[in-house]
Formats: C-alpha cells, structure tokens, sequence
C-alpha cells in the first residue's frame, strides 16, 4: 500500500499553548538580539580573548543536527530501505528548519548583521579564500536542495525525489565537512588544527541529528496518539551507536595527534585545564560513556526507553562536544613570545554566560520549534494511519 | 612599490608604554574601564607584553611591544570573507569598517592578538573630539567614516600619516613616521622600507641578528625585533 501523509491537527489546547509559549521565548529572543545590536556586544560573554560565543556554538550544532539527517535519504535510496519512507518528509523538513536557525545564528553573532547579504556576495565582493565564504556556497545550496527535495516529496515525485535526496545527502556531508574546515585550517589555535576536523564535523552529525531524529519521532507519535514499531527506533539506535563509536574514535586520534607533538600544552589544557570538567564530565561522561552503555546493554539498547534516553543524552552531549572545542580552544592563551606572558595578555580567557546570551540562544531554539510546528500543521508530513510503519 | 616595516630594539625598549598611548591619541582609539581591560573589552591597537623567564631570584622579564605584525602572509586577510581586510600594494594591512561585518573570525586566526573587536558605541566626549586625529579634513580621506561597534580594528602603520607623506614628498621614516615610532623616548622602534637597501630599517637589519615573533606560524611578519 501506497504511503500517505496528513498535516498535523493542532486544535487541542495544549497545541495552541506550546505555540505560544514558544512564540512568547522567541520574542524574547528577539528582543535579547536587538539589546545585543543596540548595545554591542559588551551585553555577551565574548571578548578579544574568546570571540566565539554561544551563538557560534549553537550554529554548528545546529549545521550538525541538520547535515545527518539526510542519512535517512541514503538509506532509503541507495540501500532500498524503504521502512524509513515514513520518517523522512518529518526528518528533511527538519533538516531545513536546523540549516535555516543555524544561518540565523550566525547572523545574531555578527557584529553587524545587518550585512549578513555580504556574505552571500559570492566572487564579487567576497574573499574566496575563506572558508567562511565557501561555506556561505556550502549552506545557500544546501538549504536549496534541501528545499527542493522536500518539494518533491511533497508533490510524491518518485524520481525527482531520489536524484533530489541523493543530491541533498552529497551536499549535507560537503557542509558539515566545510564548516569543520573552518576550524580545522586555523593553525594559531592548536587544538582546532586538524585534518580530521572535517571528518569529526561529519561523524558528529550523524550521531547528533539521528539521536534526534530518534527523541523527535518518539515525541511526535506520542502526542499525536500514533504508535510506533519498536524495530524502527531500536534499528535506528543501532546506527546511532555506530557513529558514535565512529566520532569517539577521530576525536581520540585527533587528541592523541596532538598529545604526542612535543608541544601539548594546548591539549593539556583542554583535559586538565579550568574547563576540564565539560570535557570529562558533559562530554565524556554524559554524552559518551552511558549513552554506549545503555545502547550496547542486552536489555536497554533493545527497548526504545533505552535508545530514546540514550539519544537524549548524545544530543546535549553533542552540544558540549562543539562547546568544548569553541571555548576551552579559544581560551588558551596565545604565546606570542618564549616565557609566561606577564598579565591579562597571558591569562586565560574567561566566558560568563550573561542573561541576554542566554535568552537569545534560548530564543533560537524556540523559533525552530515553533516553526517546526507550524510546518507540521500546515504540511503533509506525518504518515497516515494508526502505525508509522 | 615600497614594503614597509618596522624594527623595534629590544635593548632600546624601556616599557613606558608611550607607543600605546600614541597609539590611542593618534588614531582616535576607544578608551576602556579598568574592567573591560581585564575582561579584555578594552583593546589597543599597539600593546606591550611582559614576558617573563626563570625563578626568583634569576627571573629575566623581556618587554614586547606589539603593534599589528603587517605579515606578507596575513592569516587574517585570507580568512576574511568580505575582504574587509586586505593587503595594500605597500604591504601594509588595513582594515575596512564599511565591508567588516563582525565575523570574528580574523581575531580567532590571528596569532598575534593583533586584533580587537569594538564591543560597544563609544561615548565619552574625549573620543568624539574632532581635533584629534584622524581627522578628515587634515589627513584627507580616511577610509572609515565613523567608527562604529560591531567591528574588528587593529593597527595600520598610521597610513594616514605614510600616504599624506608620500604626497608631499616627503621622506618615509625619516620625516614621516607612524605615531609609535614618533613618540618613542629611547628611539627603540624604527620605521622604513624593508626593500630599500639604504634605509634605516634595512641598515639596522643587517647590522644586528634580528627575530620575529611566531616565525614557526610561517607568517612573516614585517616587525622586527633585535633582541638584546
């Protein structure tokens, strides 16, 4: 039988209360960006010392979560695994949404947002050279195909879908491979310098984005009353393990690269350093070991309770995978010259999280979600029937 | 074309920091509260750093100053996406306020710290004086309208100064000479044509072995020190 989708409801009073409780924090949000605009930046927690902050941190978490969910294209298409027919107009249509709050946190973190559109003056006013230049190359088509291919799912063209979702897949890897590159080619700061940033960027996506492909799934079928075969999700906790495992590895070859040279002060400071305890503890800890734990247990990596709490815990662990490298990676002092730098020139870079920040990263989230809501209300995207096969 | 640079003795410095207060004078950069200093808010286009070696009682202090490096191959001019920052045919690095959109991303590649980005909108009445310089109307134009928060700054060998002299006629680094250079009480910092083999800077190079900082980041800068 033919699959067919359906918009979502939303007529109930919980519907329309956790719209406008969304809508309430991205006005609030809003508001945070417009202090930030008016006010400079001194309303942030960024300096000269660490001039990244969370929006940064947020949009290349957001890229990730995005880039991997196009996975799903892959498996459906090239592996003719058609179970995840399904999913996959939720999963691309959610794909678009995180690409479209990742560009918009960029936008908020520019001191001058207001010439964002320089940045897609692509080989004319441009420095092709940059890899924030060829990244605005990587994000605009990315969000193009993205769009097209839901497009074409949406008018249910066979063909074009394909050919759309393998065009969507190439691209979301070449992203996700492009935005770590922006750190990875950075050879002053010694922990971003890598090769196999790139690589890192892309195994993080997969992990984080099917992680949460797997928490929203659950949610949606949930509180739309549907259910849901136990295969799918446990099957899809499957591949999250592996990506996992996938990113713990380059992650370790990337750190042991840098704690074999000779000079490994900046890994030091990374895993022993004031903020060592996001690494061992958010990362490590969290995001890692009892996620792998519960996902290769006998009993709970075969129950979705299991995968669900699992993905939960990669998804934020994830986030602190991107702060770890953003922060502690900006916080190490420079040595400009042999010897301790005497003072604030050497200190170590200090990142307070002030309330405007964190509204206003508050507030991207919360306009993602809303606008994923209302997508699911006005779009065919949930599959019909009792069972999402 | 020639391809300035600068040469700062070491033996020379002193420390009094008279460069980094030349620095503000001249190019009209925003003042900063004790807190935004160590918050590092407050920013200097020309800073000295202590850098210190040994225990006491042998400990050795060198005093650094750094201006912007001006690199023959600035990491900041290709990470630059709107080509806000740019190499001049004189190789001098300048930075445009009207195309830099704020990324932050130069300030990350920079491995000098030469970089500083404008976190608020300037204020105090000192810093709108107008007979201060920059001044449009005395220096011609000045490729920056107003400053304004939300972009990166950094230090550009006074070319106000370079261009206006090389107008007149007059004798780069001898005559004319970036405010640092100016002000120095113990004449530490040398000013000139790296290319021209009678210049001052040129002289000195090749009298004394000289370093740079960071030489292992392949940069090459085109500061100078002659190390005591």
């Amino acid at each position: 039988m033919a699959l067919t989708y359906t918009k979502m409801e939303g007529n109930s009073r919980g519907f329309y209360a956790l719209t406008t409780t969304l809508a309430v924090f991205a006005f609030i949000g809003f508001i945070c960006f417009m202090i930030t605009y008016i006010e400079g930046h001194q309303v942030l927690g960024s300096s000269n010392a660490i001039p990244w902050g969370m929006p940064i941190i947020i949009a290349i978490y957001l890229i990730g979560l995005s880039a991997g969910l196009h996975i799903l294209a892959f498996l459906i298409h090239i592996l003719g695994r058609k179970e995840w027919k399904s999913v996959i107009r939720m999963a691309v249509f959610m794909a678009i949404i995180l690409i479209f709050g990742a560009m918009v946190s960029i936008a908020l973190d520019l001191g001058r947002p207001e010439k964002f559109w320089r940045l897609f003056m692509l080989f004319y006013m441009n420095n092709m050279g940059s890899m924030f230049a060829i990244n605005a190359i990587f994000y605009s088509c990315y969000f193009a195909s993205a769009s097209i291919y839901l497009m074409a799912l949406l008018a249910n063209k066979e063909k074009l879908s394909k050919i759309m979702g393998m065009v969507a897949f190439c691209w979301a890897m070449a992203t996700h491979g492009g935005t770590g590159a922006i750190f990875g080619l950075i050879s002053t700061r010694a922990t971003f310098f890598s090769g196999l940033k790139p690589f890192e960027f892309i195994l993080a996506a997969l992990t984080s984005s099917l992680a949460l492909l797997v928490v929203v799934i659950v949610l949606i079928v949930k509180i739309t009353g549907r259910q849901i075969k136990d295969d799918l999700v446990i099957s899809l906790g499957r591949f999250v393990a592996a990506f996992l495992c996938g990113l713990i590895l380059l992650i370790w070859i990337g750190n042991l690269t840098h704690g074999y040279m000779a000079d490994r002060e900046a890994l030091t400071f990374l895993l022993a350093g004031p903020f060592s305890f996001l690494f061992w503890g958010f990362q490590v800890l969290l995001g890692e070991v009892i996620p792998l734990v519960i996902l290769f247990h006998p009993k709970t990596g075969k129950t979705v309770n299991g995968v669900v709490a699992a993905s939960i815990l990669i998804v934020v662990g994830v986030f602190f995978e991107r702060l770890n490298l953003i922060i502690p990676g900006l916080a190490y002092p420079q040595h400009y010259f042999p010897g301790e730098i005497e003072g604030i020139y050497g200190a170590v870079g200090s990142f307070p999280i002030t309330p405007v920040e964190f509204f206003l990263s508050l507030g991207i989230f919360a306009l993602l979600a809303l606008i994923y809501i209302l997508g699911l209300k006005n779009l065919e995207l949930l599959p019909v029937g009792e069972n999402v096969e | 074309m020639p391809r300035w640079g600068m040469v700062i003795d070491l033996d020379k410095c002193v420390g009094c920091q008279a460069c980094t207060v030349a620095c503000k004078a001249e190019n009209n950069v925003p003042h900063g509260s004790p807190r935004e200093q160590t918050e590092r808010r407050d920013f200097f286009w020309n800073k000295v750093i202590a850098a210190s070696s040994g225990k006491y009682p042998s400990v050795r202090t060198e005093l650094i100053p750094m201006p912007c490096m001006h690199c023959d191959q600035a990491p900041c001019v290709t990470v630059c996406p709107a080509q806000a920052t740019y190499r001049r045919e004189d190789g001098i690095i300048v930075q445009d306020f009207r195309r830099c959109i704020g990324c932050k991303y130069c300030i990350v590649a920079c491995p000098y710290g030469a970089r500083n980005f404008n976190v608020k909108e300037q204020e105090t009445t000192e810093y709108q004086r107008q007979d201060l310089l920059p001044d449009r109307k005395s220096w011609g134009p000045w490729p920056f309208p107003t400053r304004t928060h939300g972009v990166v700054e950094k230090c550009t060998f006074c070319f106000h100064r370079i261009d206006q002299g090389v107008k007149e006629g007059k004798k780069i680094g001898t005559d004319v000479v970036p405010a640092c250079v100016e002000v120095c009480p113990s004449g530490a910092r040398v000013f000139g044509d790296l290319d021209d083999a009678k210049s001052n800077v040129s002289r000195l190079l090749s009298s004394r072995a000289s370093i740079r900082l960071r030489e292992e980041m392949g940069t090459k800068p085109k500061v100078y020190y002659l190390p005591k």
